[in-house]
C-alpha cells in the first residue's frame, strides 16, 4: 500500500482545508464560551442552593451528560427546523433560518460540555478549602460576594486540569457537525475524497491536523494557567 | 445508596418529563397520533427487526458493538498501560505517546480512519476474515478508548501505596508479579468507577458508528424518517435520546455510588 498525498499540492484542496480549520476552529471557541457560560451559571445555581432551581439544574445536566451529542445536534437541528424559526434578512428581505447548521453544532456542543462543565466546575468550587471561604464570610462578605471573589477565581483554577479534558472533548466533537452539512474541515475532507478518491490519505491528515489543534488546545490551556495561578492554590 | 436512589428518581422523571414536554410542544394536538407511530416502530427501533425475532440491529447493535470494542480496549488498554508505567524509557515514551495520540483523536474521524486502513478482507491461518462494517466499528470505537482505559490503568496502580511495592519487592516478587499479584488486586477498586465511566463514553460514542454503515440505533432511525416522513423525525430523535438516557444513566448513579463506597472505606 503506497500513500500518495500529490494532491495537498493543488491550491483549490489547500482552500478547503484551511477554510475548514478556521470553522472548525470558530465552532470550537464560541461552543466553549458556550460551555463556560452554562457550567458557570449551573455551578452556581447548585452551589448556592438556589430553591426550585436545583432539581432543574440537576435534571439539564443528566439529560445532556448520559445521551450522545450526535444525537441531540440531529435532535435539535430537526426539532429548531420543524419549529421553523426564522428571521427576516435586512439587505434581501428573504427569510433565513434562526438557527442553521453552524448555529445547532455550536448550541449542541455548549450543552453538552456545558453539562459535564457544571460537574466539574462544581467540585472546584467543593475543593476550595473551608477556611478560606470562613475567612471572607468573617470579612464582612455576603454570600454571594464571597461566591463571586473568593470561591469562583479559585475554583475555576481548581478545575483547569479537568477542564482541559473537556476542551479537548469538545474540539474533539465538533467533528459531528459534518453531519449536518457545516462546511468543517471533516467537510472539506470529504469533499476532496469524493474527488481525489485518496480516502486513507484524507483521514490521515485530518487526524493529524485534529490532533495539532487539540495539543495546541491543550498548550494554550496550560499557559493561562500558569499565568493566573495563585500560589498555595492548585498545583 | 439513599442520596444516589433519590438522583435516579428525580433524574428518570424529571427527564421524562422534559422529553414529554418537548414532544407535546413540537406537535401539539398530534402528540397522540406520534406516539402511536413511535410504540409502533418500537421493535424496529430496539432489534433491527419489525417483532423482536432478531436482535441484530438497532439499539441491540449499540449494545453489542460497545461491549466488543470493550473487551478488546480493555485487552489493549491494560498492554499499554502496563507500557506505560515500564522502567525502561525504550518502552514508556512510546506507549505515553500512542496514549496521547489516541486519547487527542476525534472518534468520528478514527471510525473514518479504520473504514479506509482496514481492508476488506485478509488472509490469515489459510483462513479469511472479512471485516464488515460491525466490525470495523468496533476496532475504530476500541482505539480511542485503549487510551482511555491505559490511562485509568495507570491511575489506578498509581493510587496504590508505594510501600507496596518495595515489600514485594523484598519479597522477591519480580515487576510483572507485583503488577498481576499485589498491586492490581488493590487497585482495582479505584479503577471500577472510571471503567464504567469510560464504559457509558463508549456507549454514547456507539451513537457514531451511523458513519460505518453498521445498522445501529441511528441507521435504523434514518429509515424509519425516510420511510415515515421528515414530519416524525424529531419524535423519533426525542426517543433515541430517551433510549440512550434509559441506557446510560443507570450505570452514571452506580458510578458515584461506588466512587462514594471507595471514599468512605479510604
Amino acid at each position: 500500500m503506497t500513500l500518495d498525498f500529490s494532491w495537498l499540492f493543488d491550491p483549490l484542496y489547500q482552500t478547503w482545508l484551511l477554510r475548514g480549520v478556521g470553522t472548525t476552529i470558530l465552532l470550537s471557541l464560541l461552543g466553549m464560551v458556550l460551555m463556560f457560560v452554562i457550567g458557570i451559571a449551573g455551578a452556581a445555581l447548585l452551589h448556592l442552593k438556589v430553591r426550585f432551581l436545583q432539581s432543574p439544574v440537576t435534571i439539564f445536566v443528566e439529560l445532556f451528560r448520559n445521551t450522545p451529542p450526535l444525537v441531540q445536534l440531529f435532535f435539535l437541528y430537526f426539532m429548531l427546523s420543524e419549529i421553523g424559526l426564522t428571521l427576516t434578512d435586512p439587505v434581501t428581505g428573504g427569510r433565513i433560518p434562526l438557527f442553521t447548521g453552524f448555529t445547532c453544532v455550536v448550541l449542541s456542543l455548549g450543552l453538552y460540555n456545558g453539562a459535564i462543565a457544571v460537574e466539574i466546575i462544581r467540585s472546584g468550587l467543593l475543593a476550595v478549602p473551608a477556611q478560606t471561604v470562613e475567612g471572607a464570610r468573617s470579612l464582612g462578605y455576603s454570600r454571594l460576594q464571597t461566591f463571586r471573589h473568593v470561591e469562583l477565581p479559585i475554583g475555576l483554577r481548581m478545575s483547569i486540569p479537568p477542564m482541559t479534558s473537556n476542551i479537548v472533548s469538545l474540539i474533539k466533537t465538533s467533528s459531528q457537525a459534518v453531519l449536518v452539512a457545516v462546511a468543517d474541515i471533516m467537510y472539506g475532507a470529504t469533499q476532496i475524497m469524493l474527488e481525489t478518491f485518496r480516502n486513507l490519505e484524507v483521514m490521515l491528515l485530518i487526524w493529524v491536523i485534529y490532533l495539532v489543534i487539540a495539543s495546541l488546545a491543550v498548550l494554550v490551556v496550560r499557559r493561562i494557567a500558569a499565568a493566573f495561578r495563585i500560589p498555595g492554590y492548585g498545583s | 445508596m439513599n442520596a444516589e436512589l433519590k438522583l435516579f428518581a428525580l433524574g428518570t422523571a424529571g427527564v421524562t418529563l422534559v422529553l414529554a414536554a418537548l414532544l407535546v410542544t413540537v406537535y401539539g394536538a398530534e402528540t397522540g397520533r406520534v406516539l402511536q407511530a413511535l410504540a409502533a416502530r418500537t421493535p424496529l427501533l430496539l432489534s433491527g427487526s419489525p417483532d423482536f425475532s432478531r436482535f441484530e440491529g438497532g439499539f441491540a447493535a449499540n449494545i453489542v458493538i460497545s461491549i466488543w470494542a470493550m473487551m478488546i480496549a480493555a485487552v489493549a488498554g491494560t498492554a499499554l498501560g502496563i507500557g506505560m508505567i515500564s522502567q525502561s524509557l525504550l518502552v514508556r515514551a512510546p506507549s505515553v505517546l500512542l496514549m496521547n495520540v489516541l486519547r487527542n483523536s476525534p472518534w468520528l474521524v478514527v471510525l473514518y480512519a479504520m473504514l479506509y486502513l482496514l481492508p476488506f478482507e485478509i488472509e490469515a491461518f489459510g483462513t479469511i476474515f472479512s471485516f464488515s462494517p460491525v466490525i470495523k466499528a468496533i476496532i475504530g470505537l476500541a482505539l480511542p478508548v485503549t487510551a482511555n482505559i491505559a490511562e485509568v490503568f495507570r491511575g489506578g496502580v498509581e493510587a496504590v501505596p508505594t510501600g507496596q511495592w518495595e515489600s514485594a519487592r523484598s519479597l522477591g516478587y519480580r515487576r510483572l508479579q507485583i503488577l498481576r499479584r499485589v498491586v492490581v488486586p488493590q487497585a482495582i477498586q479505584f479503577m471500577t468507577p472510571n471503567l464504567m465511566t469510560t464504559y457509558a463514553m463508549l456507549f454514547i460514542g456507539t451513537s457514531l458508528v451511523v458513519v460505518t454503515g453498521a445498522n445501529d440505533i441511528l441507521s435504523v432511525a434514518r429509515t424509519v424518517i425516510a420511510s415515515d416522513g421528515a414530519h416524525y423525525a424529531t419524535a423519533i430523535y426525542l426517543y433515541v435520546l430517551f433510549l440512550f438516557f434509559l441506557f446510560c444513566f443507570p450505570i452514571a448513579i452506580l458510578t458515584r455510588w461506588l466512587e462514594q463506597r471507595v471514599r468512605v472505606r479510604q
